[in-house]
């Protein structure tokens, strides 16, 4: 199964913010900017992680109907 | 025709309990500020429990991640089966769109608790957060106006005339207010790039449309989709709704100017925005009869459905809202009520009778719908919620009406010799048992939010829709 | 209908379009004048920037949230002018960003507290205010006192107001640790202090190292100061 488009782009921007959240936190001159910055770069893991298992359980689902249509 | 469209439904659901959730927060933060200026002893005296850094946490909290959601759930929800259309832009960016505004409310609520705020109301998360919310906000237009664009109806419904100048309109405001010069890229801190006079405009520009665009036009969205919908009769009249979006949309951004009666901001600003905070009553109240009249010949379903209650029973409290708002941006009325509780006796009428009101209702209707139910838990427990929030309101309203009546009147008043007769310590104590009673209203209306959470609750673990009722067939 | 609205109804971009222009001329027509028409602002003598320690000072009163119960902008209004003092002029604001005129008076306003109680009332005051006002509504901050001033960006938050407008000099910037340090110690030597910011008052309790109550002490008595109304020089206030 292809990889969606939207997929993809949401994909790129969340690199870019967990590169700019590292940056910040680790450049960090007060708290706030420092929690900002680690919080983001979770953010963007996490979600980073759920779009690869969601596109991996519609390849699967993918897959079943396809054997199921035999 | 339902089954034509596969629906991004999922999105929707996320928002409608991501509103319901930050609906309890927000409410029960009030709630703690409510008894905090009775009884100041529970500010705690820390840092992150005192009244000051508290405060936004209530307002965001109401504004942004209730209304917020609210507004997102019902025009994901509405775009979708208006247009028969699934959302443009795809799974993945209804999703960021989602964790992204929950990661704002978060970090922001955060924020302001560790001590970093750009000191104007209703807009004090610092720079970075306002450049997250943006590309969040961005995300929101293109996924909203692309769904339009790629509608498979001819027409565009007014319910989406209203959601679009609300969310062009926020984009505005909120990158005109926030202009600011960090400290430095590394560091929260900033300061707003207009000062004084120039700043205080700006802000209310902002704040006043905050209230205009946010929790007006917005829910107005709601109040043209869900109403007709549930009441089974089509919006009372076309025109009105053409001549309301028009004339609101335009005359709102003018009103800002009343916030700053008899300040140093010039003359000729104050009158116009006076003249047109009057003005604006007449759309308003167009929309209001719109709205209540669409029940015409159906008006026995109010007793029957609670939602509709909801819904209807909003419209009458912003019918009375936006009575209140013009008289009290009259100048004369307004150097008594400024600065005094009347002020957030005004916002509490909107913001709980009309806001949170118009949300329950769609609440009430969405839950069962989306959730693919037979209908809700109990009618009976959503009658509860109805009659114990509207005390709560009532309660609310009429003390904060006195209180800031008595205050303005005791900051003026003056005695036989013709001295200022009260202290403002007077005036602090004098409204001491109104505070009480406020706080009561909030707990009653926080009260009756729980009871909705149950029974929404008990309503989605309650057994799924066997077959297709009339109220669950499609637009 | 000069138009049929159908045509709108019928295409999303003219529609947006149009809102766009809608509701762009008021606050167009609100906004851009105050910027041009030159008596918006009124030109007084006495209003410079605040001392580092002041600005300082007002960092923490925004960082507190103070604008939510104060306001600082007394109307023109026969009870406030004699309650509070002069009324507010656009001038006395003209540094502040942001302005903090505030929208609700939970307490009173403080647009001119300056010098109206003493150093050692305030400090009593912010640690427990109703020890000086049994009726208070307002929270303990004693932390502040027991909370070192952060000094390490203040040359960059000076710089940061100056990009946005605050006429800070190269030489105030340059003396401006110096300048915060004097202030705070109420027996350093304060001429050149005075020279640079007329009217700065001295704080302190004569501790080690400033506090953010200092700070915020040495904000609230500049508050309404600046500005000397029995000066001849400032009788033309116009709007």
């Amino acid at each position: 199964m292809e990889v969606e488009t939207g997929d993809l782009i949401v994909g790129v921007a969340m690199v870019v913010f967990g590169l700019i959240g590292l940056t910040l936190a680790a450049g960090a001159t007060d708290n706030e900017m420092y929690v900002f910055g680690l919080s983001l770069t979770a953010f963007a893991a996490v979600f980073g992680v759920g779009l690869i298992r969601r596109h991996y359980d519609k390849a699967e689902a993918y897959a079943r109907k396809e054997n199921g249509h035999g | 025709m339902a089954n034509a469209v596969e629906y991004n439904d999922d999105v929707v659901k996320k928002f409608v309990i991501a509103c319901v959730f930050w609906g309890v927060v927000a409410f029960l933060v009030g709630v703690v500020l409510a008894s905090q200026l009775a009884w100041p002893e529970l500010n705690l005296g820390l840092s992150f429990t005192n009244f000051g850094r508290l405060r936004p946490v209530h307002t965001s909290g109401a504004i942004f991640a209730f209304g917020g959601s609210a507004l997102f759930a019902t025009s994901f929800y509405i775009v979708q089966r208006t247009c028969h259309t699934r959302l443009f832009g795809g799974e993945a960016l209804a999703n960021f769109i989602f964790w992204g505004y929950q990661f704002f409310i978060v970090m922001a609520a955060l924020s302001y608790v560790m001590g970093y705020s750009q000191g104007q109301e209703y807009a004090e998360p610092e720079w970075h957060l306002d450049i997250f919310l943006t590309v969040v906000w961005v995300c929101y237009a293109v996924v909203f106006i692309g769904t339009i664009m790629k509608r498979e109806e001819p027409h565009i419904y007014v319910a989406n005339w209203f959601f679009m100048a609300f969310i062009l309109t926020i984009a505005v405001l909120h990158l005109g207010n926030n202009l600011a010069m960090p400290v430095s890229l590394f560091t929260a801190k900033s300061y707003n790039v207009a000062s004084g006079v120039q700043n205080a405009m700006i802000q209310w520009w902002y704040g006043h449309n905050a209230v205009g665009f946010f929790l007006t036009a917005g829910f107005l969205g709601m109040m043209y989709y869900f109403i007709p919908k549930a009441a089974n009769r089509p919006v009372y009249s076309y025109r009105i709704s053409i001549v309301h979006f028009w004339s609101l949309v335009f005359m709102y951004i003018w009103a800002g100017p009343h916030h700053l009666h008899w300040t140093a901001l010039p003359d000729w600003t104050q009158t116009l925005g006076m003249a047109f905070s009057v003005m604006l009553w007449m759309p308003s109240w167009g929309g209001m009869i719109n709205g209540i009249m669409t029940l015409s010949g159906a008006w026995d379903k109010l007793r029957t459905d609670p939602g509709l209650r909801f819904s209807v029973t909003a419209v009458g409290f912003y019918g009375m809202a936006t009575f209140e708002g013009p008289v009290m941006s009259i100048r004369s009325v307004n150097a008594l009520s400024h600065y005094t509780d009347w002020g957030i006796g005004h916002v509490h009428s909107g913001a709980l009778g009309w806001v949170a009101f118009i949300t329950f209702g769609a609440l009430y209707y969405l839950v069962p719908v989306l959730w693919k139910r037979e209908g809700l838990y109990s009618t009976k427990l959503a009658s509860w919620h109805f009659w114990i929030a509207t005390l709560g309101i009532v309660f609310y309203i009429t003390s904060m009406w006195v209180a800031g009546i008595m205050q303005g009147l005791m900051w003026r008043a003056y005695d036989a010799f013709g001295f200022l007769q009260y202290s403002f310590s007077e005036s602090v104590s004098a409204v001491h048992p109104y505070y009480v009673i406020r706080m009561l209203g909030g707990v009653l209306f926080l009260t009756g939010m729980l009871i909705m959470v149950y029974n929404l609750i008990q309503t989605v673990r309650g057994p799924a829709r066997q077959s297709v009722s009339p109220m669950m067939a499609e637009a | 209908m000069f138009i049929r609205h159908e045509t709108l109804e019928r295409n999303a971009f003219l529609m947006l379009v149009l809102t766009l222009l809608v509701i762009s001329i008021g606050g167009i027509v609100e906004v851009i004048p105050l910027f041009t028409i030159e008596t918006t602002v009124e030109h007084v003598t006495g209003v410079r920037p605040y001392t580092p320690l002041e600005s300082r000072g007002r960092d923490i009163y925004v960082r507190e949230g103070c604008y939510t119960c104060h306001s600082q902008m007394i109307r023109a209004l026969r009870d406030e002018v004699e309650r509070y003092g002069h009324y507010s002029i656009a001038a006395e604001s003209m540094y502040d960003h942001p302005f903090q005129w505030g929208s609700k008076r939970i307490g009173p306003d403080l647009a001119r507290v300056g010098g109206k109680y003493s150093n050692d009332w305030h400090y009593a005051h912010m640690a427990n205010a109703q020890s000086m006002v049994p009726e208070s509504l307002m929270p303990h901050y004693a932390f502040l006192a027991e909370t070192p001033l952060d000094l390490d960006d203040l040359l960059p938050r000076l710089k940061a107001q100056r990009a946005v407008g605050v006429p800070y000099t190269d030489e105030e910037l340059a003396n401006a640790r110096a300048d915060l340090l004097t202030q705070a110690d109420p027996a350093a030597d304060n001429a050149a202090l005075l020279k640079r910011y007329p009217k700065a008052v001295q704080v302190g309790r004569g501790g080690a190292e400033p506090t953010e109550l200092d700070a915020l002490v040495a904000y609230l008595q500049v508050l309404g100061t600046m500005v000397d109304f029995a000066d001849p020089a400032n009788e033309n206030l116009r709007q």
